[in-house]
């Protein structure tokens, strides 16, 4: 079994050693950053720390120096993905620092996916995302998808006040697996059912998996309109979409 | 609520179905009957009881450890329960002390059938105007709804509120000659910078001028968004209120639902205290605060030099990237108070 002194990054360990908790997650992790190099480790570390200009430099050059960039993505990138997740579930790290790496990933998938597009390499999924018809509110959602982009999603953004319609063409146009709604209003929430209904009169409803979330919606209302599940926060999303598509990180 | 150099005005924000308490926090215990509840004062000061319903035991909220205490309070006391009522009194007694003009009601949780959301508000306006004078505001997602409120109320209500989205909610307001929010929500979306709040937020007060509503009627949000997304929402806000306050004048209100800026972030309330301080001084006159968890003698009488105060003032006026020093002032403890 991997242990803690397996890795090289001394980073990596202290971040490893001080934050994740979990047996299980902590075997996990531990058991990733043992098999990466150490340019990985500092591509993670980097990325953990929030530092875009590092993560892009850092990105570059692995590649440039022939690092296939599946392994960049998944050992690098989704890897130090992986510690900020926890530490910001545990209230280690708040919005503005989970934004900050959310940052430093964009900046490292600017160089990866434009390699994977032209290599035919498959996103762990695709994903729709919108806020209900008659709702304008985007901060949460915004925070999902910055969160799925960083597990690794490809996401595709609707914007707000999203009609049923515009679901599915996005949904049709771009074989996406999975929708995500947001609404933040008791009078939108019904919209998320309606668009439910409108995949099941396009005969839709079984190409795509469903999720809900806003600050109104619960488990109780996801189940009763319908939809596939409900995730309370944009971690929660992130498991959530894992798990309804069946997937799990490549490593 | 006078304050030292003029009004501000308070629309108390804490009579709604969306309000919570933690299970593990300090006011959920088992009552002297073996029931899990909310520990409360009532408005004569005795220690008393609000049930946790069996039925909300069920909900994801409670599992969660969020416990709705006032959507539990006023499913009780509809139902026509003692002690929902007197959970009542105590937050009416409790926002009148802390100085509130108008008390703000929110039922959009009580349930999602517009007919019950009507019913429930129809029942809360009158409830609550039997144990106050302070007037009431009427608030809801649903048009529907304030219309009932407004119909349930006596004296001059405060509707809130009214967008671009929702522009009839003008008419209404000007026909009963009420007071009401306006905000600075676009029709497609929300606004990304000062100059969009002004915009849109113009467009709603010129509207309402045109439809013969006073300038003093007027109460204008320019919306407030949190400072965790972005370094620059503060500052964004803080420009929208002095171009509004300079087009407009002294007369006409500018306000804002203010706990808004610390979502995501930890110490919030010094975020929230440092806010209204920059807010009243960039021209706002009133607040959508909860005047019981944000005294504001209080908030206008900190220190504007101690160390927590500076941070939160750096962070709100964007002068602290991805809220950098903030957060870790507070790693180190150093926000603990001010």
């Amino acid at each position: 079994m991997a242990e803690l002194a397996d890795i090289s990054n001394e980073f990596i360990r202290q971040e490893i050693d001080e934050f994740i908790e979990r047996a299980d997650e902590r075997a996990r992790i531990v058991s990733l950053f043992s098999r990466s190099s150490p340019a990985m480790q500092a591509i993670a570390a980097a990325l953990i720390d929030g530092d875009n200009e590092l993560v892009d430099e850092l990105t570059g050059s692995a590649l440039a120096a022939g690092t296939e960039a599946l392994e960049v993505m998944d050992y690098g990138l989704i890897a130090g993905m992986a510690i900020v997740g926890v530490k910001f579930r545990q209230n280690f790290i708040f919005v503005p620092e989970v934004l900050a790496c959310a940052r430093a990933m964009k900046a490292g998938m600017k160089h990866i996916d434009p390699i994977l597009s032209a290599s035919g390499i498959e996103p762990l999924g695709r994903v729709v995302m919108g806020t209900v018809k008659g709702d304008l509110h985007d901060i949460g959602k915004n925070l999902c998808i910055m969160m799925l982009r960083g597990a690794g999603f490809e996401v595709i953004d609707l914007g707000v006040d999203t009609s049923p319609d515009a679901f599915i063409d996005a949904v049709e146009q771009h074989k996406a697996h999975l929708i995500g709604m947001s609404a933040l209003l008791t009078t939108t929430m019904p919209n998320m059912g309606k668009t439910i209904d409108a995949f099941i009169d396009a005969d839709l409803r079984d190409d795509v998996k469903i999720m809900v979330g806003g600050a109104p919606v619960t488990q109780e209302f996801a189940d009763d309109m319908g939809a596939d599940g409900y995730g309370k926060d944009a971690l929660a999303c992130v498991a959530l979409a894992k798990k309804l598509l069946g997937v799990e990180s490549r490593t | 609520m006078k304050i030292d150099d003029g009004d501000f005005v308070i629309i108390g924000e804490n009579i709604h179905t969306t309000r919570m308490v933690l299970r593990t926090g300090k006011l959920v215990e088992i009552a002297p009957d073996g029931q899990e509840a909310v520990r409360y004062t009532s408005a004569r000061g005795e220690t008393r009881f609000l049930p946790i319903p069996e039925a909300f035991k069920r909900t994801q909220d409670y599992d969660e450890g969020r416990i709705k205490h006032v959507k539990i309070a006023i499913h009780d006391a509809m139902a026509g329960g003692s002690e929902g009522r007197e959970y009542l009194l105590a937050l009416v007694g409790r926002q009148s002390a802390a100085g509130a003009d108008f008390l703000d009601l929110n039922v959009d949780e009580v349930s999602l059938r517009p007919a019950e959301q009507i019913d429930a508000m129809r029942w809360l306006v009158e409830t609550i105007q039997s144990m106050t004078d302070i007037p009431v505001s009427i608030d809801s997602s649903n048009l529907e709804t304030i219309v009932a409120g407004l119909d349930a109320a006596r004296g001059r209500a405060l509707l809130n509120s009214a967008s671009l989205e929702r522009i009839g909610a003008l008419d209404i307001a000007a026909s009963r000659g009420i007071p009401v929010v306006v905000t600075a929500a676009g029709e497609k979306g929300m606004p990304q910078n000062d100059i969009e709040r002004v915009g849109y937020a113009s467009r709603m007060v010129d509207a309402a001028l045109e439809r013969g509503i006073a300038k003093s009627d007027l109460y204008v949000d320019p919306l407030v968004f949190p400072i965790s997304v972005d370094s620059q929402f503060g500052i964004h806000c803080f420009d929208a209120i002095r171009t509004l306050r300079a087009k407009y004048g002294p007369e006409i209100h500018i306000t804002g639902g203010l706990s808004n800026v610390s979502f995501g972030l930890p110490s919030r309330r010094v975020i929230n205290d440092v806010f209204i301080n920059l807010a009243v001084s960039a021209g706002a006159d009133s607040g959508i605060v909860d005047p019981v968890a944000t005294d504001i003698r209080r908030v206008f009488s900190l220190d504007k030099q101690a160390r927590p105060y500076q941070l939160a003032e750096d962070m709100l006026l964007g002068r602290d990237r991805n809220c950098k020093n903030f957060l870790r002032a507070y790693r180190k403890g150093e926000l603990a108070a001010v």
